[in-house]
């Protein structure tokens, strides 16, 4: 059990690797870092510029070969430092403005997974409970009503609707204001993350509860006289949350993706727009650590889902 | 062990097939249903307003249609059915032109899927041992990947051209239709007339297309709707970011013209209408795409 994740662990660590490696290669092959500090003097050969650009080469690291700069800019990322920005004279530098943005974006995806959870189990143990009757086939119509909406024609509507026609939740995000107004602000954005999301949830944990209640624990349980309402809560959810768990874990990749684009529409500054503004000014540093966060998080939530499953299910342990 | 993660596809599929065969219970519907047709209809119009924009009736998509003593956008009237935008370009015309990249972009992407997902996931499903630990080992690396950032990557790092963005959604499908066609020849590999096929003296070549193809195909084709709406709604997610196709109207820049605040506010059908088309557009495929897949699933069971 140990070797296996100790090599979960290897393969997690040998794809980040091989993912940071092949975006540091890509971003300076295909782009030229030098003519995005210094614009048009990259290119001049006067003896002044040639001196501006050799110090602009030194003060970036751009004057070692390809993999001597890869292996130096990836052992200052592993300690925090995400190296300079490119444009606006490299201040602040990138690991400072990625604190100041990512838990924006963390904040957004913990408040939609919370909700789509909250609204999918309920859900789904109400349509279960009333499999096949018109609650059920009323509410799976719902789900996948909301299965089909895009995050960002719902963002926009939600947006239409509850911000600007009936001001019910407030249109801006202001990064400045106390904790809870900022909760209330990102009210509508994690909404529309959330709604696909819980439809997505209560499809897969319905189908998996209405397969455990046709277990036979489930008859002897009944017929000892506990109640339907125990039984659905004490007896059946818990060995139905197998797939669920799972579906969650990659939903929260999908959700992380959605994210950005949503943060877009409502104006939120996180990652998303961190990442928009640089790739509009090519500032490879800023994409690049983006791209790794997001990336090594995506990849961690993978191995912590596998990690829960063994835990809630020891037949996985055994195997 | 890897139970967890190397379920999700089959997981995905079958739990809708149980809602099915749970809901219909005994007595299987062999019908598409009407819904099915209602979806086919939406789809075909789309998919005709798309294909045949530049020889229909539209008017120009990139012209200015000014009024005289009026501040665009004019909201819709005769004229224009869904309205114009800030610059006086007509919001329909914008529409279907747009929906010939977008629609593009699916049918591409899906068909990229298709291709290498199926064939990689049939090798794999088939022979097993070295292809399918090569080709699971890929789908891994594949997935691994939160499918946005990816696209960010290559769209950001590459020029914006349609071929671009089809191909990078491409990669993006590969792995889910590999992985639901890989599980799939698994199931069927072990059926008795792939056996009796064999015994007969069918070489693997025959087996795989003609034994094991047309079964795996119908999973991989419902999923291919899923997916083709997946991939649309993905372009209208990279024009946020302002790194969908530069030339010309997509959805999602349609939709991204008319999503600022203000505009939102004073001139909600710039927006809104384009959406409800991407909506409608999703939800018909996401409900052909179940369809087919309990219409074939019923005769699977009624055997």
């Amino acid at each position: 059990m140990k070797q296996y994740w100790l090599q979960r662990l290897g393969a997690a660590i040998g794809l980040l690797l091989a993912v940071s490696a092949l975006t540091f290669g890509a971003m300076n092959l295909l782009g030229d870092p030098l003519f995005n500090i210094l614009g048009p003097t990259a290119a001049s050969t006067t003896p002044e510029d040639l001196e501006i650009i050799a110090a602009a080469e030194a003060e970036y690291n751009l004057d070692d070969p390809l993999p001597v700069r890869y292996v130096k800019w990836a052992s200052a990322f592993v300690t925090g430092d995400f190296g300079v920005q490119f444009s606006s004279d490299g201040q602040p530098p990138v690991s400072d403005l990625i604190k100041e943005r990512l838990p924006r974006t963390l904040m957004l995806l913990i408040m939609a997974q919370t909700m789509a959870i909250m609204v999918a189990v309920p859900w789904a143990l109400l349509a279960a409970s009333k499999a096949d009757k018109a609650v059920d086939k009323i509410s799976t119509i719902t789900a996948f009503l909301f299965i089909a909406v895009p995050n960002v024609g719902l963002a926009v509507i939600l947006k239409y609707l509850f911000a600007l026609k009936f001001s019910i939740f407030p249109l801006i995000y202001n990064a400045s204001d106390p904790f809870w107004s900022r909760v209330w602000q990102m009210m509508l954005p994690a909404i529309s993350l959330a709604l696909p999301a819980a439809a997505i949830y209560q499809r897969l944990l319905r189908t998996d509860l209405i397969t455990t209640l046709q277990e036979d624990y489930i008859l002897t349980a009944r017929s000892k006289g506990v109640s339907k309402r125990n039984v659905l809560f004490k007896h059946a959810l818990r060995p139905s949350l197998f797939s669920f768990i799972t579906i969650v874990g990659i939903t929260t990749g999908a959700l992380l993706g959605g994210s950005l684009i949503v943060e877009q529409v409502f104006i939120i500054p996180g990652l998303g727009s961190a990442i928009v503004e640089a790739i509009l000014r090519e500032d490879f540093p800023v994409v690049l650590a983006i791209v790794m966060i997001v990336t090594a998080a995506f990849v961690m939530i993978n191995i912590i889902v596998d990690l829960i499953y063994s835990l809630i299910d020891p037949r996985v342990r055994t195997e | 062990m890897s139970a967890a993660t190397d379920d999700i596809a089959e997981t995905r599929g079958a739990a809708s097939e149980t809602v099915k065969a749970n809901a219909e219970g005994a007595a299987v519907k062999r019908t598409l249903g009407i819904g099915f047709w209602i979806a086919l209809i939406w789809l075909g119009i789309v998919f005709f307003a798309a294909a045949f924009a530049p020889w229909l009736p539209f008017k120009d998509p990139d012209a200015n249609y000014i009024q005289r003593g009026e501040r665009p956008p004019y909201p819709p009237s005769m004229a224009h059915p869904f309205g114009t935008d800030q610059d006086a370009r007509d919001i329909l015309a914008r529409t279907a032109f747009g929906g010939r990249v977008s629609l593009t972009v699916g049918l591409v992407a899906i068909a990229m899927g298709m291709f290498f997902g199926g064939l990689m996931g049939i090798l794999a499903g088939y022979f097993r041992g070295w292809w399918d630990r090569i080709f699971s080992f890929i789908f891994i690396i594949l997935l691994s990947f939160p499918s946005l950032v990816l696209a960010i990557l290559i769209t950001s790092l590459l020029e914006r051209s349609l071929r671009t963005i089809s191909l990078t959604l491409g990669i993006l499908t590969i792995a889910p239709v590999g992985r639901v066609a890989r599980a799939t020849t698994i199931s069927f590999t072990e059926r008795e007339f792939v056996l009796a096929a064999r015994t007969l003296g069918a070489k693997n070549g025959r087996i795989i297309i003609r034994e094991l193809l047309p079964n795996v195909v119908i999973p991989m084709s419902a999923l291919a709707l899923l997916g083709m709406g997946v991939a649309v709604v993905a372009e209208a997610g990279l024009a946020f970011l302002g790194l969908s196709v530069e030339k010309g109207p997509t959805w999602g820049k349609v939709i991204l013209t008319g999503a600022g605040s203000r505009d939102l506010q004073k001139y909600p059908w710039i927006a809104i209408i384009p959406i409800v088309v991407l909506f409608f557009t999703v939800l018909a495929l996401n409900f052909a795409g179940d369809r087919i897949r309990s219409y074939f699933d019923a005769k699977e069971t009624a055997l």
